[in-house]
């Protein structure tokens, strides 16, 4: 267990923050607890902070990546109560109290997840920006459904982009993973 | 991280809600499920001084009423409304219009009430405005549009692009609006001004509180389409809704009601094509005639770099699909039972 400790998360670095409408005004600092991959960890945040700048910068798990920031390519894809939620748009104050699972939390010390052996098997990783969105979001898919068609993984995996093109390995993939008969392992 | 200041509030109701609203004057925001707040606020097209956070409210189930209307609570997340059981069987139209909207993660996080809520877009408007190196817009407090700089003064071409708000329009829903003064009740398609700058005939401090779909009556069909390039993580070209009464004859249609959205500044109903339909047999040659009526009055706004040469044509054709599809669906059921 790592010890938990209170970590300041102060954006502004000590220089004069931008304030926003209310001239003058200066936002509450607040003390959220977060259980990432089931450890607490308590973060003051400012409400402007996002989720994924406190995975990341705070708690240090770099797993989740942060890409374009605005909700569009699914990078930051995080389970949030076991619901796939993109955590470059959620506020990190809103997540008080819950449950969060990253990328990290999917191996069980040295042994990977379904999805994971399948992702490796099938060579569904090119440059891996994507891969923990896509893992997340693949994981939850197959823990609501856990004998999804080609559609509907591609209907679960459609908020994730991937630029180098690996979207036929990556749906080949979750098949294997839902271990259905209709895909080919590749490599074992 | 948002690059202005801000502070953030959670409510207990929605009562509570509309009263800091209230007392706020326009310098709060609420936030549902911030798909579409939040990056505005990356962008700083909106730079409220609160946020008043709705997630602390649980939404009640959608549930049917005794007259066999259906209310849905407006915080009832996207996801929940494409999976309900009870919304597919009853209005599933509704649930194939959630169903289209964003990707996975945004139906997971995205509400009901925030889909109809949402900022209308322009491709010069959603970039931050530090890259644009030119004046404001009118959007923005400014002087000019710049994607159409020969608009009347004080006129917005942006476009609302909810998937949702044509079906609702469609199925003739209301919405229960709460206020400082209590509840009103309005049509959905009463909510869009059609001025891009102020899109939703809501005052800063309303909140949306339930939708109300009428219950279907006998010979009810229906057919919906999300025109779009990839079919995925996007907003469409064109949204078609389509709502048929038909006779017991089963090709007699005795209302009609057609809804384009992601074309203007709210959605758009053709009447005139509509009322070309009713009380007609409904052939293909007659709903063809519709699709290009409606694709002549609707007049399309350039949008997301699609001209309105294409998007007229893409209104055509794929409205007349629409019809087309609704047409099939009523003789499959008819066949089914």
């Amino acid at each position: 267990m790592h010890e938990t400790g209170v970590v300041m998360l102060d954006v502004s670095k000590g220089k004069d923050v931008r304030v926003g409408a209310v001239a003058g005004a200066q936002s509450r600092t607040r003390l959220i607890s977060l259980c990432v991959n089931g450890e607490w960890h308590e973060v003051a945040v400012k409400p402007r902070i996002m989720l994924v700048e406190v995975i990341r910068d705070t708690i240090g798990l770099t797993g989740t990546k942060a890409s374009c920031e605005s909700g569009i390519c699914g990078a930051c894809t995080v389970l949030i109560e076991g619901r796939p939620v993109l955590a470059c748009i959620t506020l990190a104050v809103e997540c008080d109290g819950k449950q969060i699972r990253t990328v990290e939390g999917l191996a069980e010390g040295e042994k990977l997840s379904v999805v994971q052996e399948a992702f490796l098997d099938q060579g569904a990783v090119q440059c891996g920006f994507c891969t923990p969105g896509m893992l997340m979001s693949a994981t939850a898919l197959l823990e609501r459904n856990p004998k999804p068609t080609r559609q509907d993984i591609n209907k679960a995996l459609e908020g994730n982009l991937c630029r180098c093109t690996g979207y036929n390995a990556i749906v080949d993939a979750v098949l294997q993973a839902s271990g259905q008969e209709n895909v080919k392992p590749v490599m074992k | 991280m948002i690059l202005f200041d801000f502070d953030y509030e959670r409510a207990d109701t929605l009562e509570q809600a509309v009263a800091l609203l209230a007392r706020l004057q326009g310098d709060a925001r609420a936030l549902a499920g911030g798909t579409d707040l939040l990056p505005g606020m990356r962008m700083e097209n909106i730079r409220p001084g609160l946020l008043v956070s709705l997630s602390g409210i649980e939404p009640e189930a959608p549930q049917v009423l005794a007259d066999g209307s259906i209310r849905i609570d407006a915080l009832t997340r996207l996801a929940t409304l494409e999976n309900s059981e009870l919304v597919r069987r009853v209005v599933p139209m509704l649930a194939q219009s959630a169903h289209v909207v964003g990707g996975n993660q945004i139906r997971q996080m995205g509400t009901l009430g925030g889909n109809l809520c949402q900022e209308v877009r322009c491709l010069h408007l959603d970039q931050k405005h530090d890259y644009q190196f030119v004046a404001p817009c009118y959007k923005r407090g400014g002087t000019c549009c710049y994607p159409f700089p020969r608009n009347a003064p004080e006129v917005c071409w942006s476009v609302y692009m909810s998937d949702i708000a044509p079906a609702l329009i469609a199925l003739n829903a209301q919405v229960e609006i709460l206020g400082e003064t209590g509840t009103r009740r309005i049509d959905v398609e009463a909510l869009f001004t059609g001025n891009g700058l102020k899109p939703l005939a809501l005052s800063q401090a309303e909140l949306l509180r339930a939708v109300l779909i009428p219950a279907a009556a006998p010979g009810f069909t229906w057919g919906f389409h999300k025109s779009t390039v990839r079919g995925g993580l996007e907003f469409g070209m064109a949204v078609l809704a389509v709502a048929l009464q038909l006779a017991e004859d089963g090709r007699t249609c005795t209302d009609a009601r057609i809804v384009v959205g992601a074309v203007r500044e709210g959605p758009v109903r053709p009447v005139a094509a509509e009322r070309s339909l009713i009380g007609k047999t409904l052939d293909e040659e007659r709903m063809e005639q519709a699709a290009a009526d409606t694709s002549r009055v609707v007049n399309p706004l350039p949008h997301h770099g699609f001209s309105k040469r294409h998007l007229m044509d893409n209104i055509r054709v794929h409205l007349r699909r629409t019809l087309a599809r609704a047409l099939q669906r009523a003789r499959d059921q008819e066949a089914g039972r």
